[in-house]
């Protein structure tokens, strides 16, 4: 390969990398702008994400609405619904009670929630790699060396579409003007008749979903899901969050490009290779957070307490 | 109200955890210290007492179980046809229970027990006290599993291993690679101490051979995207991969080095040779090597053992049967060489032993009373499963 066809294809791989990160990071961003706590639950919703659309596809999928892409496609839509239902009744149950609580206490109360949710799963899967079986192939199209399969470019392309209609509906629609509208201040919206628990219950599900939608797109690229898996990408989704500028929509997808690619181009540069890449992002990340506290995006933000 | 809810929920989840997550399946009652059955026995002239040091509690207890229930079926077959010199080859347990103190006092009673020889050893951290003590009481020690180099360093000279230690492997893949006419090699690794390890020995061994390592990486645990690693890989012309670690991670990267476009060789080690690795990988496991210890159930000539096994036991046997039924035809095959019972003749018919056939190859011991030749043998992925390459 040559210089050009290695950048191209590392260019790719962060492409896609960076997509899954985010998907997942936008939940964390939209939940920390709303109601100011780091949804530590939120990896594992990507997790259950994966595994709720692996039981969907092998219940109906082979059946009655194919395997491929139709059946994945209908099985998306499914467990985003589910999983994003799963991700309201977390907020009714775990958070909304602790609402006027410190934040401390919800923090904890994320972690509790996180640790139910990816232990259910170990025991329910006793702790195994469940294999993903899609049925889809390795064929893609080659310009030179560079290789891409028609999986990796529709999910690409399909991540780039979930971000664009998140972001149509975060400043086109009146939910995404409350979201807005309470993000800035929650009791003054509140005062002007807004509808402030269903705001946020709707805010859970949007993210709910895009987290499920990148779990089930994991477990369709990766081929394999595990009760774990949502930790290292909960820390690197978290990291684009913040790099981007925590609660603002547009800075998450930033950041979780920005992670992906340093992480891609870091694997290939000699003497850092894949044992040093993440020493290699993390280290410019801090750069970036020294010069720019507040992450690409972020505003400078007055405290309101 | 809610509140009240979430807790119970949670006390809910937290047993239900306790309870399944406890439930592992108990390890089968296998038979007591003596075997009472055999209705039309041979008559014998005497008893051989051999004592079984594996661990039969405890964690790895399932390994344990599965060494003895091997054991028991060769001695059986033994006996029936007519025992060791024209006596009856008999068993005390000690249990080990892999760790190192009930080592030392299962070895102390075996030895009290005036046992002629001992077989056993699965875990190498609670195999290496017994060395001493066995070496100072002149019992014969047949080490069956447990493999580390330690256990080399620390042999009195009464200890024999009939598993290959872990160098063997990273001969058995550079043979591999050999013969599929790979030259330029990309080696793969977790950087946990095992697969590092054997990494680091892979290289030796084949820049030793004249041989070039085009690449030298690692995959951080948990993580889920190797294509930038992949990309490097391919990058650097590589035309075989060896991955040292284990199959969950070793099925994505076949996986994904398949979806990038690699198509040179892929050999996986032993801690990839589970089902699991195949049933990932799918189609992508089509074609991959493994440098696998010895299992049974890959081993043609294992077939008679199996079924035996499966009768006797109802289950089939673990990964250090074959190793475990192998040893005890070993000791059997010295003792009757030796002559007698005598420690000193019994340790130089071991030492003695000259390309002794076994279900998982033949045995000839170095002078470190180490196996000569790697017992490794090539599974290849064919249709989902592991088949022997010959």
């Amino acid at each position: 390969m040559s210089l050009q066809e290695i950048v191209i294809q590392q260019l790719f791989n962060g492409l896609l990398l960076g997509s899954f990160y985010g998907l997942v990071a936008l939940g964390y961003s939209m939940v920390y702008g709303i109601i100011k706590l780091l949804n530590f639950a939120h990896a594992d919703i990507y997790m259950v994400g994966g595994f709720c659309s692996l039981t969907i596809l092998t219940f109906f999928g082979n059946t009655f609405i194919g395997n491929r892409w139709l059946g994945i496609v209908i099985s998306m839509l499914i467990t985003m619904i589910i999983v994003g239902l799963l991700g309201v009744i977390i907020e009714r149950v775990a958070y909304k009670p602790l609402r006027n609580a410190p934040r401390l206490s919800l923090l904890i109360t994320a972690l509790g929630v996180s640790m139910i949710l990816y232990n259910s799963v170990m025991v329910i899967t006793s702790g195994e790699y469940r294999a993903y079986k899609t049925g889809l192939g390795y064929e893609g199209f080659s310009i030179g060396s560079v290789f891409v399969t028609h999986t990796q470019a529709i999910l690409i392309v399909a991540a780039v579409a979930l971000m664009f209609v998140l972001h149509l509906f975060i400043t086109r629609t009146m939910y995404g003007k409350a979201m807005r509208a309470i993000s800035m201040d929650l009791d003054c919206c509140r005062l002007m008749g807004v509808n402030v628990n269903k705001i946020i219950a709707l805010t859970f599900f949007v993210g709910s979903m895009l987290a499920a939608s990148a779990g089930m797109m994991a477990g369709v690229y990766y081929g394999s899901l595990h009760f774990f898996m949502g930790f290292v990408i909960g820390i690197k989704a978290f990291t684009s969050a913040v790099i981007g500028g925590i609660g603002v929509i547009p800075g998450a997808m930033l950041g979780g490009l920005l992670l992906g690619l340093l992480e891609s181009f870091g694997t290939q540069i000699p003497f850092i290779g894949s044992e040093w890449k993440d020493v290699f992002s993390f280290s410019i990340l801090i750069l970036i957070l020294i010069f720019k506290p507040t992450g690409l995006l972020g505003k400078k933000e007055s405290e309101r307490m | 109200m809610a509140k009240r809810l979430w807790i119970l929920a949670l006390v809910v989840v937290l047993i239900a955890s306790g309870v399944f997550g406890c439930s592992k399946p108990a390890p089968p009652s296998g038979g007591g210290d003596q075997q009472p059955e055999s209705s039309e026995a041979p008559q014998f002239d005497g008893e051989i007492l051999v004592g079984i040091m594996v661990p039969v509690t405890g964690s790895e207890a399932t390994y344990g179980q599965d060494m003895e229930n091997a054991i028991r079926i060769a001695a059986d077959e033994i006996n029936a046809a007519g025992g060791v010199l024209g006596k009856e080859l008999k068993f005390t347990l000690g249990d080990d229970g892999c760790d190192p103190q009930m080592c030392t006092a299962a070895a102390s009673k075996l030895v009290s027990s005036e046992v002629v020889a001992v077989l056993g050893g699965y875990c190498s951290g609670a195999t290496i006290p017994a060395l001493k003590i066995y070496g100072d009481a002149k019992v014969p020690f047949v080490i069956l599993a447990a493999n580390s180099t330690q256990l080399i360093d620390e042999n009195p000279g009464w200890a024999f291993m009939i598993n290959s230690p872990g160098y063997h492997q990273a001969d058995a893949a550079a043979d591999c690679f050999e013969k599929l006419n790979v030259s330029k090699l990309a080696l793969v690794h977790q950087g946990d101490g095992f697969s590092e390890n054997l990494a680091e020995l892979t290289r030796e061994e084949w820049q030793g051979r004249g041989h070039e390592v085009v690449a030298y990486d690692v995959v951080n645990k948990g993580e889920q995207d190797f294509s930038s690693l992949v990309t490097k890989i391919r990058s650097s012309g590589a035309e075989g991969v060896y991955w040292t670690a284990y199959h969950a991670d070793g099925a994505q990267l076949i996986k994904q080095l398949r979806q990038g476009g690699y198509t040179g060789e892929i050999v996986v080690a032993d801690g990839s040779s589970s089902i699991q690795l195949l049933e990932i990988a799918g189609a992508a496991g089509e074609g991959v090597y493994c440098t696998s210890p010895p299992v049974v159930e890959f081993l043609p000539a294992a077939q008679q053992f199996i079924s035996a096994y499966n009768k006797k036991y109802n289950q089939q046997p673990g990964p250090y049967a074959g190793l475990s039924y192998d040893g005890t035809y070993l000791l059997a095959d010295a003792i009757e060489r030796a002559g007698s019972t005598d420690p000193d003749a019994i340790r130089d018919a071991l030492a003695a032993t000259d390309n002794f056939k076994t279900l998982s190859g033949t045995i000839k011991f170095t002078p470190e009373n180490v196996l000569e030749e790697s017992n490794f043998i090539i599974i290849k992925g064919e249709g989902g499963k592991w088949v022997l390459v010959e």
